[in-house]
């Protein structure tokens, strides 16, 4: 117990002794805030969805009850699926792994450490998220106390077998597959359902379901709704707790959560077991760096791309190569493809011909404000793949130091890379949707030049900013979009597509007034187009050269000025003090957990001198 | 041949190289050693492009680096002590992305990776992806791609750091041959019987100065009796200075 305590410390100290900047607080109350907001919403529906429900007399309750269990079997399926993401990294591909397994401590105590951390990392967020749908049903349904105590430990143990079974799936499979493999082959499996689910339901029009043509079978739906779930899962367990309780019938919750507790402790003993046996073996297997033999080494690409400047063409072919080989850029790809084709049908199926309002001054008004929604679009995939993309060198950046290129020329050929597919992507995107939305000749040129412009703005603003707020020491460079670099990323990006498309606006409202001869034309109406227009081109130019220049400044001066902020934060950390006489244990775990840290990559949190001192004191 | 004239570089109140001044000719191998945090990192990134000094200039073949970065580092092969690269690339790929840079034609890239990926053993290997090279592996990929352009001046951070004893054989006779044939080699190691047997001329940094420079003979005659090899000038060097702060 005390070596799961010691290996488990360094995860709670990196947590308690975070060096919180002005920036990082602005940037976590920003996100925070988007939190509350989600989570209010969230439970804004929930309760409205179950008071209508409560309200429809006969079957109220059914689809109420049918809708928390339909939410149950969601989270159990996306906690096993998460559980086994994170299990895989925690157990097997972590960087501190092979420290940790060097030290005296049983494999089965290192194993414990790690499945208590991925058990919380995999399933806080989506506990915390779930919690207002359960808090809706006590409010509507009139719960006791007693339900949200039963709500919190039955949430809790369903977790843990979540990922007490997610940790028996992938021990077995760690001996036969590289861990690596595994994690891809899940992901992908992962999102795959993801997506197709997705379309399928909106293909679906659930929208419809609003119509009341489409209860023509009233049995046939009550009964499908009342069906029972199969008990020989663990989330009708939890149903059953939860639908007990609600019903103030505590005798059977405690049975069904009895059910959850004796199973979720067989399964941590039986995973204790397994592990005591073959963890280990899986973690060996794992550490043998897999060999992926690269045939033909695509020479077209080299042979088309001869005549470009060496320079150019090392960073174009480069960037295309290491992207196209990351599994987890795949992913994303996907899910965007995916979001795309949802994007592009929704236009399809909008329902112009039942507006009351003439349908081509709406498409004509919908196609305006397309622009903005796909230069969103736009700005929402450089958040994912320009603005990383500096970060993504990560501690291979001196390779471009040192090689005879100028930061300023790397950053613009960096632009171009990402130029290119964003702009054919942006155009077809809206070429699409205006033929969709069969648009007037004017709209469909001013949403395709307005595209043209807005589109290397964007691009620039990504890799600008991307220089200016880099993380090169990042494990996963797509997440620095989440920092402070990449909320600026956002703000100025929708600010400076919100402002093309505000100076639009006017010259779009006199064109539609002139063709529909409400007015014609004065000079002063061209002068207004005319100024607002060459506004709108201005800011275009602006926004291509001023992040650019800033990128270049910030990151010259980061390179700089890196080793200086490496000192000046371990100077302003503050150290835990030790007990004046620790016992030979404390001692034990003192050691371990420092030297845990440090090899984590943590070590800025420790000035060496301290940890000296600290090691001496212990002797 | 490499000048450093009164370099310096502080990072904030921390001074991490001190008026350093120093001239290393052409076709020379020149040794830099130092104990750990001394300034050799910091004094060689200055002269590879990665730092900026806050004062003083680096002159390559009388090109500067302050001045001119771009044309001075096609003059260089950088080696440096940790072997970050890019893992997705195979290590044929690597070569050609650096020969790119430095502007190395198809016909000399096929000629010069063949040889290089034959003397450095990475042949067989060239069309895997980096990533499951070894920690040597890599740094001989990075050593070869330096020299894929046959530069004037190799710049060396630590150039043993993770290299089997035939590799360290390997690339002490690359140098020795590159010197002979006008290479300056400038060398930045903690293995003083390396520096003692391959270089002309060593400097030694303490503290962001440099102490002594001179051919071993040289460091030898100026230091005390019973003083016999590099290892004992060193020693002597470092604590006297620390003694006399």
């Amino acid at each position: 117990m005390k070596d799961i305590l010691t290996l488990l410390r360094p995860r709670y100290l990196a947590i308690i002794r975070q060096n919180l900047s002005m920036k990082k607080l602005i940037g976590m109350s920003f996100f925070a805030g988007i939190g509350m907001i989600i989570w209010s919403i969230i439970f804004y529906v929930s309760y409205r969805v179950l008071t209508y429900f409560k309200h429809a007399e006969n079957i109220g309750d059914f689809l109420s009850y049918k809708l928390l269990s339909m939410i149950l079997l969601t989270l159990f399926s996306l906690l096993i699926f998460s559980a086994i993401l994170t299990a895989l990294s925690k157990l097997f591909l972590s960087n501190d792994l092979g420290l940790v397994h060097g030290l005296p401590v049983a494999s089965e105590a290192i194993f414990i450490s790690r499945w208590i951390e991925s058990t919380f990392d995999s399933s806080w967020m989506m506990l915390l998220y779930t919690a207002p749908a359960f808090i809706a049903f006590g409010i509507v349904f009139d719960g006791s106390f007693l339900y949200y105590f039963f709500v919190l430990f039955s949430l809790l143990l369903m977790a843990i077998i979540a990922c007490g079974l997610s940790s028996l799936i992938i021990i077995p499979i760690v001996l036969i597959l590289p861990a690596t493999r595994i994690r891809s082959v899940f992901v992908f499996f992962g999102l795959g359902m993801f997506v197709l689910l997705y379309v399928g339901f909106r293909i679906m029009q659930p929208e419809k379901l609003v119509n009341p043509e489409g209860f023509a079978s009233i049995m046939l739906y009550l009964r499908t709704i009342s069906m029972p779930s199969t008990p020989l899962i663990p989330c009708t367990w939890v149903f059953d707790t939860l639908k007990s309780a609600l019903e103030k019938q505590y005798i059977d919750t405690v049975f069904h959560t009895g059910l959850l507790f004796s199973f979720s402790s067989a399964l941590i003993c039986l995973n204790v077991i397994i592990a005591r046996w073959i963890y280990f073996a899986g973690y060996s297997k794992s550490q043998t760096a897999q060999s992926r033999l690269i045939e033909g080494n695509n020479q077209i690409i080299y042979r088309l791309t001869n005549k470009i400047s060496g320079p150019v063409r090392a960073v174009l072919i480069k960037e295309v190569k290491t992207f196209w080989r990351d599994q987890t850029q795949w992913s994303q790809l996907f899910l965007i493809a995916a979001l795309i084709v949802i994007y592009l049908y929704n236009f399809s199926v909008l329902p112009f011909d039942q507006s009351p309002m003439k349908a081509y001054y709406i498409e004509n008004l919908f196609s305006f404000l397309n622009i903005a929604l796909a230069a969103f679009v736009l700005t929402a995939i450089g958040a994912r793949f320009v603005f990383p993309s500096i970060s993504h060198e990560g501690m291979s950046f001196w390779i471009i130091q040192s090689s005879p290129i100028s930061i300023k020329t790397y950053l613009w050929i960096k632009w171009l890379g990402y130029l290119i597919p964003l702009l054919i992507l942006s155009e077809l995107l809206i070429i699409t949707t205006n033929i969709l939305l069969h648009v007037n000749p004017f709209m469909k040129i001013l949403s395709v030049i307005t595209m043209l412009c807005i589109t290397p703005g964007v691009v620039a603003t990504g890799i600008g900013l991307g220089a200016a707020y880099p993380d090169f020491k990042s494990e996963n460079p797509t997440q620095t979009v989440t920092g402070f670099g990449g909320l600026m990323y956002m703000f100025c990006s929708s600010a400076f597509f919100g402002s093309v498309v505000l100076l639009e606006t006017g010259p779009v409202y006199i064109f539609f007034k002139n063709h529909f001869q409400i007015s014609f034309l004065t000079n002063t109406d061209i002068l207004f187009i005319v100024i607002n227009l060459l506004l709108a081109l201005l800011i275009c130019v602006m926004m291509l050269f001023i992040p650019m220049k800033f990128g270049e400044r910030r990151l010259t001066q980061t390179i700089q000025n890196k080793s200086q902020k490496d000192k000046n934060a371990v100077s302003i950390q503050k150290i835990e003090k030790l007990s004046s006489d620790p016992t030979p244990e404390t001692r034990k775990g003192i050691l371990l957990s420092r030297v845990n840290m440090i090899k984590s990559g943590n070590a800025n949190r420790y000035p060496a001198m301290k940890v000296f001192e600290e090691i001496r004191s212990c002797y | 041949m490499i000048k450093l004239i009164n370099l310096s570089k502080q990072f904030g109140n921390h001074t991490a190289i001190n008026n350093v001044h120093l001239t290393v000719n052409a076709g020379e191998i020149f040794g830099f050693i130092g104990p750990n945090g001394a300034g050799k990192t910091t004094t060689i990134q200055i002269m590879a492009g990665l730092l900026l000094p806050s004062s003083g200039n680096v002159l390559l073949s009388d090109i500067s680096m302050n001045d001119h970065p771009v044309k001075a580092k096609q003059l260089v092969g950088y080696i440096p002590d940790r072997p970050f690269i890019y893992e997705k690339l195979t290590g044929i790929e690597y070569l050609r992305f650096i020969g790119d840079f430095y502007h190395v034609s198809e016909t000399d890239f096929k000629t010069r990776s063949q040889e290089l990926l034959v003397q450095f053993a990475l042949m067989d290997r060239r069309n895997e992806l980096i990533e499951a090279y070894s920690h040597g592996m890599k740094q001989r990929l990075i050593m070869a791609s330096a020299l894929l352009h046959d530069p004037p001046i190799i710049i060396v951070d630590e150039p043993m750091v993770g290299l089997d004893p035939v590799a360290i054989k390997l690339v002490r006779d690359i140098f020795q041959q590159r010197s002979a044939q006008g290479t300056t080699i400038f060398m930045s190691t903690h293995t003083l019987t390396l520096a003692e047997q391959i270089c002309n001329r060593v400097g030694i940094i303490h503290k962001g100065q440099l102490i002594a420079t001179g051919t071993i003979d040289e460091l030898k005659a100026s230091a005390k009796k019973g003083t016999n090899n590099l290892e004992d000038i060193f020693f002597q060097l470092t604590i006297e200075s620390t003694k006399n702060e």
